[in-house]
């Protein structure tokens, strides 16, 4: 064991001195916050004025009418043709998007099937708008006709029931924090087994390309160096998720501290303590570190695997990490599925079975326990999660040993496997 | 109890191949142990489960005249594999340090040895030097550096002179011999068989997973010479071929080499060419060489040949 504990220190300290360990640190922050503002500044920039050209033959629609909700949202511009069809005209040439023809109708009845002839395609993000528009606008006609005064209106516009999402078994759940952490930790996982996963096949790769190997294994086991360097390497990622939670509260009692300056900052991590006192964090948090190993163990050891059984070209790399990959990538759309509905038969099957559970548990967990998350799935999840992790570092271990001082033609997952089950 | 290391019938197939089939061996305190073959015979296999990087199928490795113990033992042997290297990106006194300890050494102790090792071969000055920097033969001088570093009483080395010029090998050459002579055990692996003619003094001939040869270096030769003999003098063109105790081979440009045909020896044909009145310059046995010898053994055996028809 002591050996072992040699050979974690170096692949940690080795990782960790690394300038790409200091630069990804510093930039993945950095980009996750660039992508969430830059894909806002996208969708705001990429926002177009809709020119619709209205025939009305109902006479309920006047310009005047028009006029006024084009003033208060020109996202969209409505324009009042006076013509009884569209037949006549080239309204494309003339510069509107689309037309709206309105049958002549009685207030009374109201009109559902009309249709907006447009001359290219439009989301129902910039459609909606002018829907909004005509029904205020019909609004204000039915208003006037029922002769419905101001404050009666307005008592219509204000009185409606709401609600919102309460689970009595867990008090402290709150959907919209519990759908943020819960996201955020299903994709910090995700990222830690992908890349990190993938540095520990670099490592053996490196191993054997340096021809190293058969000179470390003459020293210690076979299995103690690769379990060396996927317990390096995890650390190396928990080091470097501690800097970020780290980086968090220190900004945090920075901004508090100098006030008004730093005020806008503050309110923005100011969020994430809310977060973080608005779930039960202790919980999270333990369980986020089990699921994290779990996932870590089971991954970076079939990764450790593949990086045995190839040389170094990191083509054959990839395609025999390929299966591995997907497992990955498929317990990621399992989570966002599982985020939006907790407690649907892919969310619960998705947090039971090994490979995805650590992704998709977590994001199940911020929702509660054992409100949305029943305490026999979590034993059986975590349960199994521990059986699988052993069984495919014990594999790898087997593999490994084998791989490691084979050099030549890369093997097969058939060969993987054969080798597996030989007896020493 | 003088053999440090003693392997009994031991045996390692792999599904394609048989790379150990059943070889005996006993190797003596102090010797340099020469474990030859052609590649693919199955020298790093043997060594591979000497080291205990492969469990034998079947078999037993005495070391110190105890059962083997890859965990426990594996201080007293240093290894150095055909397949060697170095993480690059390392520098030397770390590189050293990290292989040290895991050989069981305390951090400062292996600091201490590998200061002397350092001074003695002159690389003192390589501490923050990273391995990449380094040239191959001053990577090799590393290597095996770290192989000795944690004083084995069995140093086990394959192929140790590949890919290092002549000053390099002379300077491992000595170290070997001195190592050797403060009591370490050498075993040394190779399939070019005319550089441990100048080393060893005890060889191990192996072929497809068979051991075939085994004894000293001299012993062998004597024993697969093949009376043959280089002759240089005056005269000699005029001799009686035809009544003469040898038959002659080859001409070279100062004299003969002769075959002495059965039932005579060297003393008969000294006095046969004295009596020709050949004045004789030099007269000399020709052995065979481990590679002439190897090669005789691998063509004449049967067991070759069986092997050849799988």
């Amino acid at each position: 064991m002591n050996k072992t504990w040699i050979i974690i220190q170096r692949e940690y300290l080795t990782r960790v001195r690394k300038k790409t360990f200091l630069l990804s640190t510093i930039l993945f922050p950095l980009l996750y916050v660039g992508l969430i503002f830059g894909s806002a500044a996208l969708t705001e920039g990429s926002k177009e004025t809709l020119s619709i050209a209205l025939i009305d033959n109902s006479g309920y629609f006047t310009k005047e009418a028009l006029e006024k909700e084009n003033k208060v949202d020109n996202s969209s511009i409505l324009t009042l043709l006076n013509t009884n069809t569209s037949d006549s005209l080239d309204l494309e040439k003339e510069g509107y998007d689309g037309y709206l023809v309105i049958p002549a109708l009685k207030w009374q009845e109201g009109v559902n099937n009309l249709s907006l002839s447009t001359y290219k395609s439009y989301g129902r993000g910039s459609t909606s708008v002018i829907e909004a528009k005509l029904n205020r606008i019909w609004q204000g006609v039915l208003n006037d006709s029922l002769q419905i005064n101001q404050d009666q209106q307005a008592i219509l516009a204000q009185s409606r029931i709401g609600f919102v999402t309460r689970n009595v078994n867990d008090v402290q759940a709150d959907s919209n924090f519990a759908e943020g952490i819960g996201y955020v930790s299903g994709f910090l996982i995700y990222f830690i087994l992908l890349i990190y996963g993938s540095q520990v096949m670099m490592g053996v790769m490196e191993e054997k390309t340096n021809r190293i190997a058969e000179v470390i294994v003459s020293s210690v086991r076979p299995f103690q160096m690769m379990l060396g360097k996927i317990v390096g390497v995890g650390a190396v990622a928990l080091t470097q998720f501690g800097i970020w939670v780290a980086f968090i509260f220190a900004v945090y009692n920075l901004g508090k501290e100098s006030g008004t300056s730093m005020g806008a900052m503050a309110d923005a991590v100011g969020g994430v303590q809310k977060l973080f006192t608005s779930v039960n964090m202790p919980l999270i948090l333990s369980f986020f570190a089990f699921y994290f190993l779990g996932g870590f163990f089971f991954y970076a050891s079939l990764y450790g695997a593949i990086g045995s059984a190839v040389n170094e070209d990191m083509r054959e790399a990839q395609s025999l990490s390929f299966p591995v990959t997907m497992l990955v990538i498929i317990s990621f759309v399992m989570m966002t599925s599982a985020a939006a509905n907790p407690t649907g038969p892919v969310a619960v099957w998705g947090s039971i079975i090994p490979f995805s559970s650590p992704i998709v548990m977590m994001v199940r967990i911020p929702y509660g326990v054992p409100g949305t998350v029943p305490i026999w799935q979590l034993a059986l999840s975590m349960g199994m999660l521990v059986v699988s992790f052993l069984v495919t570092v014990w594999f790898a271990g087997k593999i490994y040993r084998t791989g490691i001082l084979m050099y030549g033609k890369k093997a097969s997952w058939k060969e993987m496997i054969k080798w597996a089950f030989r007896k020493n | 109890m003088n053999s440090i290391l003693s392997v009994q019938h031991l045996k390692k197939y792999f599904e394609s191949q048989k790379a150990v089939d059943d070889i005996t061996l006993t190797i003596d305190r102090g010797q340099i142990f020469g474990l030859l073959g052609p590649n693919g015979a199955g020298k790093t296999t043997l060594i591979r489960m000497i080291t205990g990087i492969f469990y034998p199928d079947e078999g037993e490795i005495l070391l110190n005249g105890k059962p083997f113990d890859p965990i426990k033992d594996v201080a007293q042997i240093g290894y150095m594999p055909e397949e060697r290297g170095l993480y690059k990106k390392m520098k030397v006194g770390e590189q050293a340090l990290y292989l040290a300890q895991l050989k069981g050494l305390s951090r400062k102790e292996a600091k201490q040895r590998i200061d002397k090792w350092f001074s003695r071969f002159g690389m003192e000055s390589w501490w923050d030097k990273k391995v990449e920097d380094l040239s191959k033969g001053m990577g090799q001088k590393l290597q095996f550096v770290t192989t000795v570093l944690h004083d084995p009483s069995l140093i086990i080395l394959d192929e140790p002179f590949s890919g290092l010029d002549p000053v390099n090998s002379n300077l491992i050459k000595d170290e070997i011999f001195r190592l050797a002579h403060e009591g370490a055990t050498i075993i040394f692996s190779t399939h070019r068989m005319e550089q441990v003619e100048e080393i060893c003094n005890h060889i191990a001939l192996v072929n497809k997973g068979k051991k075939i040869l085994d004894g000293t270096v001299k012993d062998t030769k004597q024993q697969y010479k093949l009376n043959q003999y280089k002759i240089e003098g005056e005269g000699l063109e005029k001799v009686d071929r035809i009544t003469a105790p040898f038959t002659v081979i080859s001409e070279t440009e100062n004299g003969i080499r002769v075959q002495i045909k059965e039932g005579n020896n060297q003393n008969a044909v000294l006095q046969f060419l004295i009596a020709q009145g050949v004045s004789i310059h030099a007269f000399q046995e020709l052995l065979p060489s481990l590679n002439e010898i190897f090669i005789r053994l691998v063509e004449d055996s049967p067991l070759a040949r069986t092997f050849d028809t799988p």
